[in-house]
């Protein structure tokens, strides 16, 4: 596991998703006077999921910036302070919110770089809880990473585990790129190993979680998670599935995939987000063109969000999204039967 | 959207099936339900259903050929759909994209079902292909178990396997010369014969056989077959025969010897509780095997008319695949034929079977004197992997004694 | 420089003439007619290779709306930032772009500012200061935010100046840059050219105020409407703006009044505005205004103002024949710039 080798050796303790997080922005703001922290209530209030905490206190109002209800304008102004040597990460307080500020993300710090012949770089974060299960209903729940991936030019991770999320929002704060880092919402409260001193975990390298022999599980985000849960169960049923925990879906780590794909001839991809067009449909289709293809033995095997908002009612909005029976009867089903 | 009509998979072995007679013909209107077709299998013939409502087009297969489970064989076309939507045959690869006589009518209404009859047959991953090419194999000669008979990983790996073991030595040192053995009547196998072959192919292949022969004496078994068809006559049950009567007696020492009812699985030996006797029959040509089930607790009036019952219903063909397979012990009677004694192939995965030859006066010495005596030989086919010589020869120790006292036993 | 040499420099020794003038010495007046010039003939010359087929894409000209470009940059310092618009070409310039290197992008050759990746639209010079045009209607306000937190953060005394038009003023943009421009006290000079039409909207159908300098109001900044074609009148102003900026008290609100005299791309036939309207504003000529005025007040002679506009002429002639000679990109190196590495 990439993530695993770079562990330093230091001290080492158990932290919530969210606490990781905020260690990775204090450690960046100690470390770095550019790094400054703003968006909607992140100051006193502790930032919506509690992720900023008392950071205002530690560093100040200065750098720890409550910002009026203003996406669009909050997300320009991180691309302008990254265009004129700062480095901003902003938070969106909602992932959902951020359709309104599309407009500086897709147009402007996507492409600035690019339009003015690589002459100036805008090395912004933008942080975004998103995702279901917390009965926020159809405007607070959605997964719509797979749109910005789908700009050149931003950069997008999906980090499921307190270490990740400590070390790719630090690395994301390194990079001269934008950076958006989608947080599941549920994630947040779970517990993992987080070393004590900054460390970095490189963008665009997925993780294999567990090895396997007769199918792929490709999960991003909380489906990652739950990919293993599932890998568990399914061994006590004789299959040794692989999973794999994109981390990164732009730059998205194919050679990774692909070689899992070369020796267990079957490929599961979950996500949250809609299945329609989805990331599913663009690992699938680098399957397909690559020469693993040759080595497929069965379909490839998509499980994504429902083509439907996300739903208030706790069924529907389970049912919405898929679970960890899916991910156990879609990998069953596929090295068994050769079919979903 | 037309309704495709499939070659069904009606049993769990079922690889391929022919179509022996079709009900219908091109443009005959069905109804859901109606029979459309026949296949055989390796065991019974099944009548097929029609899946929908409509007219019948573009049937695609012949009779007498076996097709891969889960080829579509012809169309059901409701009301109103565009009859032009699939070419009356599928196209043969030479005149694909050829353009077609005649001023171009409305396009077709489902271009993928247009295009599926050309590649149905012929199922397969990407990993099939890539092996079966890398090995020089065709795939049309691989059978897909996949969904819809695809073929997989694991069918090409078997199929690469039986031809490795199969590749003779002999056939390598002596070619045969290029039409040497070309003329007559070429006949494809039957479904049955296919499955005959390979299976017990395989069980050459894979069981190590040896034999054992006794001589037994039919006196007592010749007087009790008399004195029960006259009961038999009396109770309303058919006539019975040697073979019922063998296979009534096998029954019941068979419970006695647990190893000679048995199969080997893998590197196990599975001892069955039920004595299932399979009664090797011909039919047209074709070997089938009806299974007396639980014929350990059949008495004779039970087993005689079970087993009238199977030979008329495999006449008849409406033996279901269940009644023709699936036995844990095999009996073959070629003594009506005039055969003294021979020696069986072992009907896999079944560990044991029982070759009967004919019953003739023999000169044997009893109590000092040379006598005739009713005889026959009885031989016992073995897979030594899970039967050793010992337990094969008391099993015919038991059976002589049973055969030569019988009344004893029942 | 041939500008006839005056000692005084100071604006109260021309009592005569109005103090916005006044206030400009001839080196800047001169200064300023050169960078007219440039804009006025770099458009020209650029729509004349257009209409040769030289250029592809599209452009939009900002000819007759040049002493709010210049104007208003005159009193920013060689370190200050600005941010320009698609129709930009004039900020440009005014900032001190080389032509050369703008007809390169144009003509979308590697050594133009944006290696030919940008074109008309995006043309930036950000070591110079100049953080780059916008494609998108309004798409600078926010950004121009984020420029003053910098300067705020970094303490570094700069000035932003973010241009943009009266159509951006109607954009949720707007509003949301100049609140929070205005609750932080960012030093950031928002200056609107005011040219009548977004597209072919006019302002008196799209906006429910007299002036775009009136919703400076509802920020509590300072407002400020001039005529945009009066260069010495926008210097004034935006003197006091930046000045104000600079010292911390936060930003302002400029509307510079003008007009175009081309169309607003090259696609249009300006069908929503009479023969009769573009005439009455060429007469309000930027140029030829100051120009009067100087001679009027007999600070520069005729045969001095008619160097000047050859001089300019000439360096826009070279700078075509630059672009023309310059290297195309290579489609390998398609992606390079997509990701900074």
């Amino acid at each position: 596991m990439p993530s695993e080798t770079l562990e330093a050796t230091g001290d080492v303790r158990e932290l919530s998703y969210a606490e990781a997080v905020r260690e990775a922005l204090g450690q960046a703001m100690e470390a770095d006077e550019r790094v400054f922290l703003f968006g909607e209530d992140v100051g006193v209030y502790g930032g919506a999921f509690g992720v900023s905490g008392d950071l205002v206190h530690r560093f100040g109002k200065e750098r720890v910036i409550d910002t009026p209800i203003s996406e669009l304008g909050i997300a320009g102004a991180a691309v302008g302070a990254a265009i004129t040597g700062m480095r901003p990460v902003l938070e969106i307080q909602f992932s959902d919110f951020v359709t309104l500020a599309m407009e500086q993300l897709v147009n402007q710090a996507a492409k600035i770089r690019f339009m003015f012949g690589g002459k100036a770089s805008v090395p912004m974060v933008v942080r975004l809880p998103g995702g279901s299960g917390t009965g926020a209903a159809a405007q607070h729940s959605q997964s719509l990473e797979a749109w910005f991936a789908h700009v050149p030019g931003l950069k997008v991770l999906q980090p499921s585990t307190p270490h990740d999320a400590k070390g790719m929002l630090l690395a994301a704060i390194d990079d001269p790129n934008p950076v958006l880092i989608f947080e599941h919402k549920l994630l947040y409260k779970t517990k993992g190993h987080v070393p004590a001193e900054a460390y970095r975990v490189p963008i665009g390298q997925a993780a294999i979680r567990r090895e396997g022999r007769d199918i792929t599980i490709v999960g991003s985000s909380i489906m990652a998670r739950k990919a293993e849960a599932a890998a568990e169960r399914l061994a006590g049923d004789g299959i040794s599935a692989e999973v794999i925990d994109l981390r990164s879906i732009r730059p998205i780590d194919f050679t990774t995939i692909a070689e899992s794909v070369r020796k267990t001839h079957r490929l599961l991809v979950v996500y949250e987000g809609v299945k329609t067009m989805g990331i599913g449909a663009e690992i699938s289709a680098m399957i397909a063109e690559s020469e693993v293809f040759d080595f497929l033995d069965a379909p490839i095997i998509r499980l994504g969000g429902a083509d439907s908002p996300i739903p208030y009612n706790p069924v529907l909005e389970k049912a919405a999204v898929p679970q960890e029976d899916d991910i156990v009867t879609a990998a069953a089903n596929l090295v068994r039967r050769g079919e979903a | 959207m037309p309704v495709e009509v499939i070659l069904p998979k009606v049993d769990m072995d079922m690889e391929t099936g022919t179509i022996e007679a079709w009900h219908v013909k091109e443009g005959d209107l069905v109804r859901q339900g109606d029979t459309i077709f026949e296949i055989g299998t390796n065991k019974a013939v099944m009548e097929v259903e029609a899946p929908a409502t409509g007219a019948i087009r573009n049937i695609k297969a012949e009779t007498g050929v076996p097709i891969t489970v889960g080829t579509p064989v012809a169309w059901i076309y409701r009301d109103g759909e565009a009859q032009d939507a699939v070419p009356a045959r599928a196209p043969s690869p030479s005149s694909a994209g050829s353009v077609p006589d005649g001023p171009a009518k409305s396009p077709p209404i489902e271009p993928a079902i247009a295009t599926s009859p050309a590649t149905a047959g012929l199922r397969a991953t990407p990993l099939a292909r890539r092996i079966a090419r890398q090995n020089g194999l065709e795939l049309a000669a691989v059978s897909g178990t996949g969904p819809r008979g695809r073929i997989g990983e694991a069918d090409v790996r078997r199929h690469l396997d039986e031809r490795r073991r199969c590749a003779s030595p002999q056939a390598a040192l002596a070619p045969v010369p290029a039409g040497a053995l070309t003329e007559g009547r070429l006949q494809p196998f039957s479904a049955i014969r296919r499955i005959v072959a390979t299976r017990l192919s395989e069980s050459t292949r894979t069981a190590p056989h040896f034999y054992l022969t006794s001589e037994i004496e039919m006196s007592a078994a010749r007087d009790l077959l008399r004195r029960l068809a006259a009961r038999h006559e009396r109770i309303g049950a058919p006539k019975p025969s040697i073979t019922v009567l063998i296979a009534r007696i096998a029954a019941r020492i068979l419970r006695d010897h647990p190893v000679i009812n048995a199969s080997a699985e893998g590197e196990a030996t599975r001892f069955h509780e039920n004595v299932d006797i399979g009664i090797a029959m011909e039919r047209d040509g074709d070997l089938v095997v009806p299974v007396l089930r639980d014929a350990g607790n059949m008495d004779m009036p039970a087993m005689t008319r079970e087993f009238a019952r199977l030979r008329d219903g495999m006449a008849k063909r409406t033996l279901t695949p269940a009644e023709l397979g699936g036995g844990t012990f095999t009996i073959s009677n070629l003594g009506m034929y005039g055969v003294d004694s021979f020696t069986a192939i072992i009907n896999p995965p079944q560990g044991a079977i029982l070759a009967i030859g004919r019953t003739v006066d023999k000169p044997v010495g009893r109590d000092g004197q040379i006598v005739l005596r009713p005889m026959a030989n009885f031989t016992l086919s073995s897979d030594h992997r899970i039967i050793d010589g010992v337990a094969a020869a008391r099993f015919m120790a038991d059976l002589r004694e049973a055969v030569e006292n019988p009344e004893v036993l029942l | 420089m041939s500008a006839r040499k005056t000692d005084d420099t100071s604006g109260a020794q021309r009592p005569n003439q109005r103090p916005e003038l006044a206030a400009l010495d001839d080196e800047t007046i001169a200064g300023a007619l050169t960078r007219m010039h440039l804009i006025r003939k770099f458009e020209e010359a650029a729509e004349a290779s257009y209409m040769r087929g030289l250029i592809h894409g599209t452009m939009h000209l900002s000819i007759g709306q040049e002493a709010s470009a210049v104007g208003a940059t005159l009193p920013l310092e060689a370190h200050d930032y600005i941010l320009s618009t698609h129709r930009g070409h004039g900020h440009c310039i005014a900032r001190g772009a080389e032509p050369k290197l703008m007809f390169a992008e144009f003509f979308g050759k590697e050594t133009g500012y944006c290696k030919g990746r940008g074109g008309s639209m995006h043309i930036a010079d950000v070591e110079g200061g100049n953080l780059g045009a916008n494609g998108i209607v309004g798409g600078g306000l926010p950004i121009a935010v984020g420029v003053g937190m910098s300067i705020k953060a970094q303490k570094n005394g700069r000035v932003c100046m973010v241009f943009f038009g009266d159509g951006a003023s109607n954009e949720g943009a707007f509003h949301e840059a100049l609140n929070m421009a205005s609750i932080w006290k960012l030093p950031v000079v928002f200056v609107c050219e005011n040219n009548k039409y977004g597209m072919s909207m006019d302002i008196s159908r799209a906006m429910a105020v007299a002036n775009v300098a009136d919703r400076a109001a509802a920020y509590a900044m300072p407002g400020h409407s001039v005529d945009g074609n009066d260069l010495a009148g926008v210097a004034a102003v935006a003197r006091e703006a930046v000045a104000r900026a600079r010292s911390g008290e936060g930003p302002s609100l400029i509307e510079c009044k003008t007009y175009r005299w081309r169309g607003h791309s090259k696609s249009d036939r300006n069908l929503y505005r009479s023969k009769e309207e573009i005439e009455e504003w060429r007469l309000q000529d930027p140029i030829r205004r100051l120009e009067d005025e100087l001679k009027a007040h007999d600070r520069f002679d005729a045969p001095s103002l008619m160097k000047l506009e050859e001089d300019a002429q000439r360096e826009i002639d070279t700078a075509v024949e630059f672009a023309r000679t310059c290297p195309d990109p290579d489609p390998k190196d398609l992606t390079r710039d997509v990701y900074a590495i």
